[in-house]
């Protein structure tokens, strides 16, 4: 089994440097690393190309406005990516409509600045690297049913019981293969150190 | 501690940013309050980091890096202001400061109601004020109803509701809410159907058929 958890570090190391040093060096880079796929994730939950394209940017100038409350710690910085995309993604849609949510109602930024974590920030990030680490091998190893349950959820906002009309299969069944999915996931949250370690051989 | 919460379907919706205005404001409600469903929802956020890991490299147009530069300011956005009072900030901007200047419109003397302005299609969303000790005609719902306790607390025949709880009935729920008698109890209620009281008093009195 693997003993290096690390997921992608050089760009939570990028938006360390977005934020302490305002470096646009590391925004390019940032840019050209993770643009195309945010870019791919607007498409695949609904944008045309020219909404997408307008997502992306909306959502690495919140990067650069935002970069200092980023904490890895508490998410990794592909996470802390999807929740920007997320809340511009609300706030574009709605932005026609008369109303006056805004995601930044609806989502809670995390309590804790970089600076009350001094005690041992080292071992939290390893363990948020961890969680995601895990995340990415239980997503890989849920069987194509279990999958598409999820993405239906998160790229088309269906509800079980639209999935279960889509896929012409019984609500029960819609329910409890979300579940089976879940009850996996379930573990995480009590942030055991020996299940997650666990989980992690179950899936080696 | 809450102790009933949304399904998890209700929860990941809300992460992955796929609710409606009235539902979403709600779960945002209950998981501003309940450390349980923040540590879900953060684990459903990272599904979605992963969504974004495995997706496809997209093509960008080959000015928008630069057209995104030009745009680049100094100014750092402000942290986040913490939440006070005792108004959910998700419905900050709908009501009053002070709860007790909400102007109720009243539907009889055990229950007072608030609409909230959402624009939402789907859903209408409204706080509800049963006075205190008082009990409501026997009802069932033409469809869904979700609620969020505020303030106060109160009970029907399946259980007892407190500040923070999450309860979602549908027509096959039948009951009798009653609030609890030290105070009046506010709940925030997103339905897809007004209600439809079942009784032969409620047919006279029933304040929600339109």
């Amino acid at each position: 089994m693997s003993t290096h958890f690390a997921v992608e570090p050089a760009l939570e190391m990028l938006l360390i440097a977005i934020a302490q040093q305002r470096d646009q060096a590391a925004f390019r880079q940032l840019f050209n690393a993770v643009g195309g796929r945010l870019k791919g994730y607007a498409v695949k939950s609904g944008a045309n190309d020219k909404d997408a394209d307008e997502l992306v940017q909306e959502t690495m100038l919140l990067v650069w406005r935002k970069a200092h409350l980023y904490d890895p710690t508490q998410a990794s910085a592909l996470t802390w990516l999807f929740t920007l995309l997320r809340n511009k993604r609300v706030d574009l849609l709605r932005r026609n409509k008369h109303n006056l949510i805004s995601a930044d109602d609806l989502y809670l930024e995390p309590e804790s600045a970089q600076s009350e974590h001094d005690a041992e920030p080292l071992q939290q990030e390893i363990e948020s690297d961890r969680n995601q680490h895990i995340v990415r091998n239980l997503l890989q190893h849920l069987p194509t049913e279990q999958r598409i349950i999820l993405y239906k959820v998160y790229f088309e906002g269906k509800s079980h019981s639209e999935i279960s009309d889509e896929l012409a299969l019984p609500l029960g069944t819609v329910k409890s293969r979300l579940r089976l999915a879940l009850s996996k996931f379930e573990v995480l949250a009590r942030q055991h150190f020996l299940w997650l370690l666990i989980i992690q051989m179950t899936n080696y | 501690m809450a102790s009933y919460h949304p399904n998890d379907e209700l929860l990941m919706r809300f992460s992955a940013g796929m609710l409606s205005n009235a539902l979403g404001v709600l779960v945002a409600c209950h998981v501003e309050r309940c450390p349980h469903c923040q540590e879900k929802t953060r684990i459903y956020e990272q599904f979605g980091g992963e969504l974004i890991a495995e997706s496809d490299d997209a093509e960008l147009p080959a000015d928008l890096l630069d057209k995104t530069l030009a745009r680049l300011s100094d100014e750092a956005e402000p942290a986040p202001v913490k939440v006070s009072g005792n108004v959910p900030r998700p419905l900050q901007r709908f009501l009053p400061d002070d709860v007790s200047q909400i102007p109720w419109k009243g539907m009889s003397k055990a229950i007072k109601e608030f609409r909230l302005p959402f624009g939402d299609d789907e859903f209408d969303a409204r706080l509800y004020k049963i006075a205190a000790g008082k009990q409501l005609p026997e009802h069932t719902h033409r469809g869904r109803e979700f609620t969020l306790v505020l303030s106060g607390s109160f009970s029907d025949n399946a259980g007892a509701y407190h500040a923070g709880d999450f309860v979602l009935a549908d027509t096959s729920v039948m009951h009798r809410p009653r609030a609890h008698a030290e105070q009046d109890c506010i709940c925030f209620a997103v339905l897809d159907a007004p209600l439809k009281f079942t009784g032969w008093f409620g047919a006279l009195v029933n304040p929600f058929m339109r």
